[in-house]
């Protein structure tokens, strides 16, 4: 042990210690394992020899590290909150303790070495004295920083440990001399010193342990070898200086050591062993404290990470905890679906009929209210299968027993798989319809104001029936022409008869010019057209159409006319004839054109192409516009503004255009006989009365066949009129009434008229079946007058 | 609700009653209540004879009875009833009857004479008794419309405008009965429906058909300025630059006679035939085609404002006129041949019904000298004497 002492102590000169010769066996036993303890001491005693350095490079880490902690408290105790940093600060916990205790671990295998304990003994004594000053070093800059590492290692070695501590104890019991050798109290000393002594030494006592009186030479060695059987088993004994007979045990004991067994006898070293930590898992915890964070030894790698995630934070490139997305996440896996696809057939699904629940006809005993009588079984054979109310007939048994086997039951089964695959089941959509919601909505007729309502003024001097009227475009004006030969002129707001004219005929039209610079009537009766100025209104107006009918010069050759033109002179010139227009037939109708100038009269006859003429009165020239006889002309009328010319037929109103002279529309009225026209001022739609009590909307526009039709008058129309200015228009029958019509017309194309009958006006008397002949309105009020088969003429306002 | 507690009261001091309520009957009429008071006046002053009296309930005549009244009117029947009473204006006499040769389209009388225009193309002056004094002729057409211009002691000078577009001056000598056309005044170019003088009796104004109103001035004849409407009945405002025009273009309009511009348009649904405007009131009535007589303020801003519909014909109202000394009354004259004398206090029935023509009534006036007029289709001019009541004296 000694040796090994004085080895360790020259571990400096591990060549030196090499020469020695002496215990060559353990030198020998040495030689493999000191190159690596060389090496390892060399490394430790360059440790020692770097210490300041070591120390001053730890100090420098942990300080840095202690820096760091200091400024960025707050953030390690942040991220300590987090579990991930504290797992990592366990994982760098581990990986500290295992850097530093690697001076431990590189040792640890020749302390673990059985074959050398003496050597290691001493190794253990090195590393002892290194690791305590490791200590040191670590202890002196930070108290707190070396308790941590000392209990990591305290805690993660502490098997080690303990074997340090045994070993520690052991050496103390056999190196403490005066505990060592009680029988020599010389101490730890070569004996060499006493040679020349005759005492070796002094026992406990003080007495002088006395050498042997014989000194053993080779010989005496010899032949104690020789002689004394118990020679093996005798020891010398140095400090003593004399010899000592080991007892059997001893010898034991040292066969015991030298197979390398335990000493003693009793000790079963193949004792089970009782593990301090089993592997199992207790229920409890040998110690639940949590670490603590004292123990946590940030890196500096860990450290530069999270600046720069401070930094990156700070500059806003990261943000921190993100709000995480809470709501589930769900996928509508039909939201692409075409609804109408074969999946859109389940949205119509119906289910399947169901089968109707057996009543009392199918009972076995059914009432006797089911059963059917004689007469009624007879008409259920005779019905067809499908008419039969029911499918079989009600049958009485007595017993349930009683009945017998179902014969239809295949018939039946069958009948319904027919109606659950074959049967096609479509949702029909039931198109609800109130009938109240198919008549149009008309506005009510209170909105449409304003239109006649009642009766004002009664034109009273007539003594026959007054087939005609017409009003002046100022409306100061009525002309009339009645069938007592008369023409007669009225004051409208009073009723008062301004002028009386007496003509050759009963009077069958009257027109009044609508041209306000013209003051002309054209008065027709029985073949003649007579052109009356009435000398009403303004006098220059009177006067200068006087001048326009006499400045006539004829032209220089003459033609034929169809009528002759007459000035009028004399008596009928103060009268007011102007002009006079004998027509080879009798005229029915005569009309103004817009303009003033124009005037077509109407000759109805079946057989002759001339029915129609059309007279320029500043000209006095006549045309027969048509060579061919389309059939009874009935009344004919201008386009207000284009050169249209509109006839009408018994059934049908032609349009003509003028200018191009052909046949433009042909209109459809569906009636039998037409008997008055009009065209609404705008030009596009037209009214025909008839004889058959209908009224005939047409759109022009639209179509050729009527817009509308009205059937609101009983009995036949006689007279149809519009207003030039309101919505409205009126047409008279002979019931007696006039009924005024809304009929609004809109310049947009698409929209069509709206025609709402307003008011039924009632006055005139009916005379010889003949009731209201003629309407026309007012040129500037909404109002309405009539001429009746009375013999009066009503304004109704 | 058998009985009211009512206190009659009256602005007449000869008629006057204490001031303590009354409890009148519910149900009594007109008639109860006129003898209620007659009894009282009859305790309080021995000589009084039974005089009629008409009942006034916040300003509404009095025509059913009290409850039927106060239930339509909505006036409480559990407060005291303050009712108002007056001397019933009598109903007017006929007088005279003055045959035309034609119908009378218009009539103008001042305190002395008549002036009738007529379909007969003349114009005709009357004594108020009924005597024809004068025949205006030298119109070639109908005169539809006369007027008085001034009276300058015995000599007059009046207006007649007829269908020949004219209008004619004439000055006429009382005492000599002689006439003379002082100017005719041509211009239009329609006939001349109607004409008016101002209050100042200088200027005139002619409407017609030819859509045109002019300003005369009757001194020196001369145009003065010329406007664009549809057929006028112009009516002079007592202020003398304003005229007021009924149009058959269903406008009243305010006219600067100064300017000629339009100051305010009143706007009807219907046809205007006539107009009056009552200086005593400040309103305007108007007559149209729909029946009604309207009141109309010529001040509103606003033209559709209609005060009052008087509500009672059945024909076009063809003449109203303001009584020129009751700032309530007018009259009115309907086609359908009755004359109606309103109060503007009762405008559901009117005061008295005159059905003296038998024909259509083209014409009514009123005189100072309680003479009411009325001249028509049938060739006929009636004269009514009226009574114009005490309280008259205050309006």
């Amino acid at each position: 042990m000694r040796t090994v002492n004085l080895e360790s102590q020259k571990n400096g000169t591990m060549s030196k210690a090499k020469e020695k010769s002496a215990k060559k066996r353990v030198v020998e036993e040495d030689d493999d394992q000191l190159p690596i303890f060389d090496k390892d001491v060399t490394e430790k005693k360059a440790g020692e020899e770097d210490d300041a350095d070591l120390s001053d490079s730890e100090e420098s880490v942990f300080s840095g590290l202690e820096d760091s902690g200091s400024d960025s408290h707050d953030e390690e105790e942040d991220a300590e909150e987090g579990d991930d940093e504290d797992d990592d600060d366990a994982v760098i916990l581990d990986e500290i303790l295992t850097k530093s205790s690697g001076v431990e671990t590189a040792t640890e295998p020749p302390a673990t070495d059985k074959n050398t304990p003496t050597v290691n003994m001493g190794v253990l004594f090195l590393l002892q004295k290194q690791y305590s000053r490791v200590q040191n070093v670590k202890t002196a800059p930070k108290q707190k920083r070396k308790m941590k590492k000392g209990e990591g290692v305290a805690m993660d070695d502490g098997g080690e440990k303990g074997l340090i501590n045994t070993r520690h104890g052991d050496e103390y019991e056999h190196d403490t001399s005066d505990e060592e050798d009680i029988r020599n109290t010389v101490g730890n000393i070569p004996m060499e010193w006493y040679q020349d002594y005759p005492h070796i030494g002094y026992n406990l006592d003080g007495k002088k342990i006395f050498k042997p009186i014989r000194n053993k030479d080779e010989l005496d060695e010899f032949l104690d070898k020789m002689e004394n059987p118990d020679y093996w088993r005798t020891v010398h004994d140095k400090t003593t200086a004399s010899d000592i007979r080991l007892s059997d045990e001893q010898v034991d004991l040292v066969h015991r050591l030298q197979k390398g067994q335990f000493g003693d006898v009793n000790f079963n070293e193949y004792e089970p062993s009782v593990d301090f930590f089993t592997n199992e898992v207790m229920i409890h915890p040998v110690t639940n404290r949590p670490q603590d964070k004292r123990s946590f030894i940030p890196s500096l790698i860990e450290k530069e990470k999270v600046s720069k995630l401070v930094h990156a934070i700070k500059m806003g490139w990261i943000k921190p905890r993100k709000p995480k997305e809470t709501t589930p996440q769900y996928y509508d896996l039909w939201a692409k679906e075409d609804p109408n696809a074969i999946l859109g057939r389940h949205k119509m699904h119906v289910p399947a009929p169901k089968m109707r629940l057996p009543g009392h006809e199918e009972s076995y005993n059914p009432p006797p209210e089911y059963l059917l009588t004689e007469e009624e079984r007879m008409a259920w054979e005779q019905q067809d299968a499908e008419d039969r109310k029911l499918p079989f007939l009600p049958q009485k048994h007595s017993c349930l027993r009683a009945v017998p086997a179902f014969s239809r039951f295949i018939h039946e089964r069958f009948e319904r798989c027919l109606d659950l695959y074959l049967c096609p089941r479509q949702r029909k959509m039931r198109v609800n319809v109130n009938p109240e919601d198919l008549i149009p909505k008309l506005p009510k007729p209170k909105d449409l104001q304003p239109f006649p309502t009642t009766m004002s003024l009664v034109y009273i001097g007539h003594s026959s029936l007054v087939r005609s009227i017409s009003a002046s475009p100022t409306g100061q004006w009525l002309v009339s022409g009645s069938d007592d030969c008369t023409v007669r002129f009225w004051e409208v707001n009073t009723g008062r008869c301004m002028k009386t004219l007496e003509v050759g005929g009963a009077v069958k039209s009257v027109a009044w010019n609508p041209n306000p610079a013209v003051c002309l009537v054209a008065v027709c009766f029985e073949s003649t057209v007579l052109l009356l100025n009435p000398g009403l209104g303004d006098r220059l107006v009177v006067s200068s159409t006087d001048q326009l009918i006499t400045s006539y010069e004829p032209p220089e050759e003459d033609k034929e006319q169809a009528v002759t033109w007459a000035l009028s002179e004399g008596p009928e010139h103060d009268n007011g004839h102007r002009l006079t227009l004998t027509h080879p037939k009798a005229v029915k109708q005569v009309v103004w054109h817009g303009k003033g100038d124009y005037l077509a009269s109407v000759m109805p006859d079946n057989s002759s192409n001339l029915q129609v003429l059309i007279h320029q009165v500043s000209k006095r020239r006549t045309q027969n516009p048509f060579r061919k006889n389309k059939g009874l002309v009935q009344c004919v009328s201008f386009h207000p503004l284009r050169p249209y010319f509109f006839v009408a037929t018994q059934r049908y109103v032609r349009v003509y255009n003028l200018i191009k002279q052909e046949l433009t529309k042909k209109l459809m009225t569906n009636c039998k006989w037409i008997s008055s026209m009009a065209i609404h001022p705008g030009g596009d739609n037209l009214i025909c009365g008839s004889y058959d009590c209908r009224l005939a909307w047409f759109d022009l526009d639209l179509s050729t066949k009527p817009y509308k039709m009205l059937r609101h008058h009983k009995k036949a129309l006689r007279g149809v009129a519009y207003h030039k200015h309101y919505p409205l228009f009126a047409s008279g029958a002979d019931d007696g009434s006039v009924i005024i019509c809304h009929g609004m017309v809109y310049n947009d194309l698409l929209q069509n008229p709206l025609i709402v009958p307003v008011k039924v006006l009632k006055g005139h008397q009916i005379t010889h079946d003949l009731g209201v002949l003629d309407v026309t309105f007012h040129p500037t009020q909404p109002w309405v007058f009539s001429s009746g088969a009375d013999a009066t003429i009503r304004l109704f306002t | 609700m058998s009985q009211l507690q009512t206190r009659f009261f009256t602005d007449n001091k000869k008629y006057s009653v204490d001031d303590v309520p009354f409890s009148i009957p519910a149900a009594s009429e007109v008639q109860e209540l006129s003898n209620v008071i007659n009894k009282l006046l009859e305790a309080k002053n021995g000589s009084h004879s039974q005089i009629e009296f008409d009942f006034l309930v916040r300003g509404q005549f009095l025509r059913t009875s009290l409850s039927n009244h106060m239930e339509a009117e909505g006036i409480s029947t559990e407060d005291v009833v303050e009712i108002e009473y007056v001397e019933r204006f009598t109903a007017p006499q006929p007088e005279e009857c003055m045959m035309h040769d034609d119908w009378i389209s218009s009539v103008e009388a001042d305190s002395e004479w008549i002036l009738t225009g007529s379909y007969d193309k003349t114009a005709r002056i009357w004594s108020l008794e009924g005597k024809a004094v004068m025949t205006v002729a030298g119109h070639t057409d109908v005169v539809k419309d006369v007027a008085w211009v001034r009276r300058d002691g015995l000599t007059s000078l009046l207006l007649t405008a007829s269908l020949d577009q004219t209008i004619l001056l004439w000055e006429w000598n009382s005492e000599r009965n002689k006439l003379k056309a002082r100017h005719c005044c041509r211009g239009h170019a329609g006939s001349v429906d109607t004409i008016a003088t101002d209050p100042t009796r200088t200027k005139f104004c002619s409407g017609s058909w030819d859509k045109m109103l002019k300003i005369w001035s009757a001194g020196t004849i001369g145009l003065w300025v010329v406007w664009y409407s549809v057929l006028n009945w112009p009516t002079w405002l007592n202020k003398t630059e304003e005229i007021c025009s009924a149009s058959w273009d269903h406008t009243i309009r305010l006219w600067d006679a100064e300017t000629g511009s339009v100051k305010t348009t009143l706007t009807g649904s219907k046809v205007f035939n006539h107009i009056s405007y009552s200086p005593l009131c400040r309103r305007l009535a108007s007559g149209s085609t729909d029946r009604h007589v309207r009141l109309w303020d010529p001040r509103s801003k606003d033209g559709s404002l209609v005060l009052l519909s008087l509500t009672s014909h059945s024909g076009w109202v063809t003449a109203v006129k303001w009584a020129p000394s009751h700032e309530h009354q007018l009259v009115s004259g309907s086609l359908d041949n009755l004359v109606k004398l309103w109060d503007t206090r009762s405008c559901k029935t009117p005061l008295y019904d005159v059905s003296a023509h038998e024909d259509k009534v083209l014409c009514v006036d009123w005189t100072d000298s309680r003479l009411m007029l009325s001249g028509g289709a049938d060739n006929k001019l009636y004269t009514y004497r009226y009574t114009a009541c005490e309280t008259d004296a205050g309006a």
